[in-house]
C-alpha cells in the first residue's frame, strides 16, 4: 500500500455533500482531496442527444446507478429472519461518478418546516409526554433552522433554485407555501412552468377545499442563470428525463456541473476518480482517524491517504457501512437499545392515486424533473394529530416529470394485461392520465435500522451492508390518512375515473421503487447516547472526523432531503475551517 | 448528430458482419423473412445495400422462438392499432435483451449464499435471467402439453390467451418453477419494454406503439412547447422521432 502525501482534508464522495463542502474550503484556500469511486458522466452518451434520451438504458437497465453486481445491499423485515440481497438496484437508486447521486437527481428543493429540528420536544409541547410511542426513537437534533438559514440561501443560489417564496422574513407570500419555514430572500429563479395536471390540481384544491398550493421548488432551471461561483445554467427544456438521467442542456443544478469545474480551478483542491474507499483508518487510543485506504480501481493500487480532518460525504448507505466496518462508534444493537451507528434508519412513505380525464391533454411528457404543485396542509405536523393514532404525513401533490412511455403509462382498473384491448387502453389513457402522490414521512422505529451482513460481501470483499426494514405502524397509519386526503382531492377533480388508493403497507417490498430518499444511520444530536455525530457533525468518537448526508438525518420528513443535507453540508465546509485552524471539540 | 460522431452506435455494416459470423459460428436457425426485415429508415444513407439480411435468434433456439413468437402475437394480436407481435419486433427485442448484457446478468448481484424466497424479495435465483427465461418457458410449454396435449406454439390464439392468463395468476403450476413469478417478472416485463423502447434495440419497429399512445419520443426540446402546447394536442405525437432519426 502507497502512502500519499498527507493533506488537510480528505472527503469521501463527490456528490452534493462532498462538493458543497469542498468550495467552502476552497473559499479559504484549505488544501483538500476528494475521493470518488466513480467516473465522469458528462459528454458520455448518458449525456448527448439522441442517446440521452433512452429511457430502457437509462431508466429501466439503471445505467447510470451503483452497479449492484459489485455493491448492494441486504434487506430483511424482522430480526429473526435471514437477509437477502436486493439482486437488482429497483426499491432506490443510489448513483455513482461524480455529482453522485444529485447527477441524476429530479431537482425537488425542500427547506423542512422549521420545527423538524426539535420534533421530539414538539410532539411533547403539544401532544404530551406519552404522545410518541416506546419503539419510535424521535430526538431533537441539535440544530436550529435559524442556524441554517443563511446555508439553505447559499445552497439555492449556488444551484439556482427555482420556486415561489411562501415565507419571506415571516410574511406569507401569496403562491407560496404558507408552511415553509421564514426565509431572508426569495428564491433565485422564478418557479418552472405548471404542467396541465398541476393547474387542474391547483384549482381543485384552491375551489373545493382552500387549500394553498405551490409550485415545487426546483433545481432545473427555469431560466438561463450564473450562479455567484460565475457557473452556468441553462434553460430547462421540459423534456421529461431528468431524474434517472443526467442533463444534456446543463439546466439541472448538480454538482458536476456547478460545483466540480469549478473546484478544479482552484489551486488547492484535488478530485480523485474511480477511487473506492476500503476503509477509514480509526485509532480509538487517540480518538481520531488517522486517514482513508482506497483502492485506485484503474491500477489496482491501494493507497493510504492521511489528513488532518477525513469527512464522509458519501451516500446514506456508504457513510454508515465506513463506520461499521471500521468499527468507529458502537454498533446499535435494537435488543438492548444500546449503540448508536445504524439507528434510526428512515425510508420514505410515498403512495399515490391515479386519476383518469378523458377530456383534458395532460400531455405527460410535457414536463421537468421537479415539475410539481403541492400542498402542505397534510405534511409533517402542518395538522392536528390529536386522535389520529399516528405522527407525522406527508406532501400531497401532481408531480408529473415524464411521460416515458416504458413505465409512465396509467390504465384505468381492471384492464386486461395483454392484448387489443390493453393496447386501446393504452391509447385512449397514456395522454390523459396523472397521479396525485403523497410523499409521505417516516420516523424512526426501534427495529429499523442498518448493520453488516453477515453472510454477503461486495466485490472488493467487504461486507455488504444490511438494512433492517419494514413498513410499521406509524407509518402505515399515515399512509393511509395522506393517500386518502389524495383520494378526496382526486375524485373532486371530475375525473372519470380515479385509481384505488395505493397506500404504503406492509410487508417491505423491495421489488417496487419506492423513492431513493432514504435517511439516518449516523444520526446527529446533542446526546452521545443516542448520536453518532455531534450537531457539528463531529464523530463523538473520533474528534477529527466528520460525516455528512442524509444519514445524519435523525428522522425523514415529507419533504426530499437534499436542501436539508446541502444547508448542513454548506455548514459544515465553514466548521471545518474553524476546526483545522484550532482542533478540538467544535460548539 | 453524424454518425461518424456517434460511438454508441454502430455502422449498420458491422453489425450485418457480426449478424453473419453469428450465423456461420452457431448454425442458428434463420427465421422467415417476413418476419425478419429491418424498417428501412427513410432518412438512411442513400450509399446503403438496397436490403438487410434476415435476422436470427442469437439466445432463442428454434423451439424457444416458436413459443415466443407466438405469446407476442397472442399478447399483441394483429389489430386497428398496431400489426401483430412478431412484425412488431417484439420476439426480436426479447432475443436480444436475452442474448445480451440483461440477459448475461449484467448489474444483477448473483453472489451465494442463496435462499428460499417471496415474490416481494424480488430475483433470488443462481442464473442468468437468460437461463431463468429458458428453464421458465422449457416448464411452461411443459405444463401447456399436460393441459391442451399441444405444445403452447400450437394452441389456437384463444387457447394461447387463455393459458397466459392461467399462468399470470398462478393456476399452471411445474414443478421445477414458479411459473406466475416467472411470467409477472421476467416475461411481462419484457414484453412492455419490447412495445415502448426505442425502436433501436429491435421492438416498437416503426414506432408504431409510440404513434398508438401519442408519444412524440425525441428530442423532446419543449421550452416552448410547454406554454404553448399545455392542455392541448400536441402536434409532435402524430409522427414521433426515434433515436435512428437522429444518428
Amino acid at each position: 500500500m502507497k502512502r500519499l502525501p498527507h493533506r488537510s482534508v480528505v472527503v469521501v464522495g463527490a456528490g452534493v455533500a462532498g462538493g458543497l463542502i469542498s468550495r467552502q474550503l476552497a473559499l479559504r484556500h484549505i488544501d483538500t482531496v476528494v475521493l470518488e469511486r466513480g467516473g465522469d458522466h458528462q459528454g458520455g452518451a448518458e449525456g448527448r442527444l439522441p442517446t440521452q434520451r433512452d429511457e430502457l438504458r437509462w431508466d429501466i437497465r439503471t445505467g447510470l446507478m451503483q452497479d449492484a453486481a459489485k455493491e448492494t445491499y441486504t434487506f430483511r423485515r424482522t430480526p429473526s429472519e435471514a437477509a437477502r440481497p436486493m439482486r437488482r438496484l429497483t426499491a432506490f437508486l443510489p448513483g455513482t461518478g461524480v455529482g453522485g447521486a444529485g447527477s441524476h437527481w429530479n431537482g425537488q428543493v425542500w427547506r423542512w418546516a422549521d420545527y423538524n429540528m426539535a420534533l421530539r420536544t414538539r410532539f411533547e409541547q403539544r401532544y404530551g409526554s406519552g404522545a410518541i410511542p416506546a419503539d419510535m426513537p424521535l430526538q431533537d437534533w441539535g440544530v436550529s433552522y435559524a442556524e441554517l438559514e443563511p446555508y439553505h440561501d447559499l445552497f439555492e443560489k449556488l444551484f439556482g433554485i427555482s420556486g415561489r417564496a411562501g415565507n419571506l422574513r415571516g410574511v406569507i407570500q401569496p403562491g407560496g407555501n404558507p408552511f415553509e419555514a421564514p426565509r431572508q430572500n426569495p428564491y433565485p429563479q422564478a418557479p418552472l412552468e405548471s404542467t396541465e395536471a398541476g393547474l387542474i390540481f391547483q384549482d381543485t384544491v384552491v375551489r373545493e377545499f382552500g387549500y394553498r398550493p405551490y409550485p415545487s421548488p426546483a433545481a432545473n432551471s427555469s431560466g438561463v442563470y450564473v450562479n455567484p461561483d460565475g457557473m452556468r445554467l441553462g434553460a430547462c427544456q421540459y423534456c421529461g428525463h431528468c431524474d434517472r438521467f443526467v442533463c444534456e442542456a446543463n439546466a439541472k443544478g448538480t454538482p458536476d456541473l456547478l460545483l466540480f469545474p469549478w473546484l478544479a480551478r482552484q489551486p488547492r483542491f484535488e478530485l480523485r476518480k474511480h477511487c473506492q474507499v476500503l476503509a477509514v483508518d480509526y485509532d480509538p487510543a487517540a480518538g481520531r482517524a488517522r486517514g482513508v485506504r482506497y483502492l485506485d480501481v484503474t491500477t489496482g493500487e491501494e493507497y493510504f491517504q492521511s489528513a488532518d480532518a477525513v469527512v464522509l460525504a458519501a451516500f446514506t448507505m456508504s457513510n454508515t457501512r465506513l463506520l461499521l466496518a471500521g468499527g468507529i462508534g458502537r454498533a446499535y444493537d435494537p435488543a438492548t437499545v444500546t449503540g448508536v451507528v445504524g439507528r434510526n434508519f428512515c425510508f420514505q412513505a410515498n403512495s399515490g392515486i391515479a386519476v383518469f380525464m378523458p377530456g383534458r391533454w395532460i400531455n405527460p411528457f410535457l414536463s421537468a424533473g421537479a415539475t410539481g404543485t403541492i400542498i402542505d396542509e397534510f405534511n409533517d405536523d402542518n395538522f392536528d394529530h390529536t386522535g389520529l393514532g399516528f405522527l407525522g404525513g406527508g406532501y400531497i401533490g401532481v408531480n408529473v416529470g415524464s411521460g416515458r412511455p416504458i413505465n409512465t403509462r396509467r390504465l384505468p382498473p381492471g384492464t386486461p394485461r395483454w392484448g387489443s384491448a390493453w393496447k386501446r387502453a393504452n391509447a385512449d389513457w397514456y395522454l390523459h392520465t396523472f397521479a396525485v402522490g403523497v410523499q409521505g414521512s417516516c420516523y424512526p422505529h426501534r427495529e429499523n435500522y442498518l448493520d453488516l451482513d453477515p453472510d454477503y460481501t461486495d466485490a472488493f470483499g467487504q461486507p455488504l451492508l444490511r438494512m433492517n426494514f419494514d413498513w410499521r405502524e406509524n407509518e402505515q397509519k399515515l399512509s393511509a390518512y395522506c393517500t386518502t386526503q389524495a383520494e378526496r382531492i382526486a375524485r373532486a377533480m371530475g375525473a372519470t375515473l380515479v385509481g384505488p388508493a395505493a397506500p404504503r403497507s406492509a410487508p417491505f417490498d423491495v421489488r417496487t421503487y419506492q423513492g431513493s430518499h432514504i435517511t439516518g444511520g449516523t444520526p446527529m444530536g446533542a446526546d452521545p447516547a443516542t448520536s453518532v455525530v455531534s450537531p457539528r457533525l463531529q464523530h463523538w468518537d473520533a474528534e477529527n472526523l466528520f460525516v455528512v448526508g442524509a444519514s445524519v438525518f435523525a428522522h425523514n420528513s415529507g419533504q426530499s432531503p437534499t436542501g436539508l443535507l446541502a444547508a448542513l453540508a454548506l455548514r459544515l465546509g465553514d466548521d471545518l475551517v474553524r476546526y483545522l485552524a484550532k482542533p478540538g471539540r467544535l460548539s | 448528430m453524424s454518425p461518424s460522431s456517434n460511438p454508441d452506435r454502430p455502422a449498420r455494416s458491422g453489425r450485418r458482419e457480426f449478424l453473419r459470423a453469428a450465423t456461420a459460428l452457431t448454425g442458428l436457425a434463420v427465421l422467415p423473412g417476413s418476419v425478419c426485415a429491418t424498417e428501412r429508415n427513410a432518412a438512411a444513407p442513400v450509399t446503403e445495400p438496397a436490403e438487410d439480411p434476415p435476422l436470427i435468434y442469437l439466445a432463442l433456439d428454434p423451439d424457444e422462438a416458436g413459443f415466443v413468437e407466438h405469446l407476442v402475437e397472442v399478447m399483441c394480436p394483429a389489430d386497428e392499432l398496431t400489426p401483430g407481435g412478431v412484425e412488431c419486433g417484439l420476439a426480436i427485442f426479447i432475443d436480444r435483451q436475452l442474448t445480451g448484457a440483461f440477459g448475461r446478468g449484467e448489474r444483477l448481484y448473483l453472489q451465494g449464499p442463496w435462499r428460499p424466497s417471496r415474490p416481494e424479495d424480488g430475483y433470488q435465483l443462481p442464473m442468468t435471467p437468460v437461463q431463468y427465461f429458458k428453464l421458465g418457458l422449457a416448464a411452461a410449454d411443459r405444463a401447456c402439453a399436460q393441459i391442451y396435449g399441444r405444445n403452447f406454439a400450437a394452441l389456437d390464439m384463444t387457447e394461447a390467451d387463455l393459458f397466459l392468463q392461467a399462468v399470470a395468476v398462478g393456476k399452471v403450476t411445474s414443478g421445477e418453477v414458479q411459473l406466475d413469478i416467472w411470467f409477472n417478472e421476467t416475461v411481462y416485463p419484457l414484453f412492455t419494454q419490447a412495445c415502448f423502447s426505442d425502436p433501436v434495440y429491435g421492438g416498437n419497429r416503426g414506432k408504431v406503439f409510440w404513434k398508438m399512445i401519442g408519444y412524440p419520443g425525441l428530442p423532446a426540446v419543449n421550452g416552448l412547447n410547454m406554454t404553448k402546447y399545455r392542455g392541448k394536442p400536441f402536434p409532435g405525437a402524430a409522427a414521433p422521432l426515434s433515436m435512428e432519426d437522429f444518428s
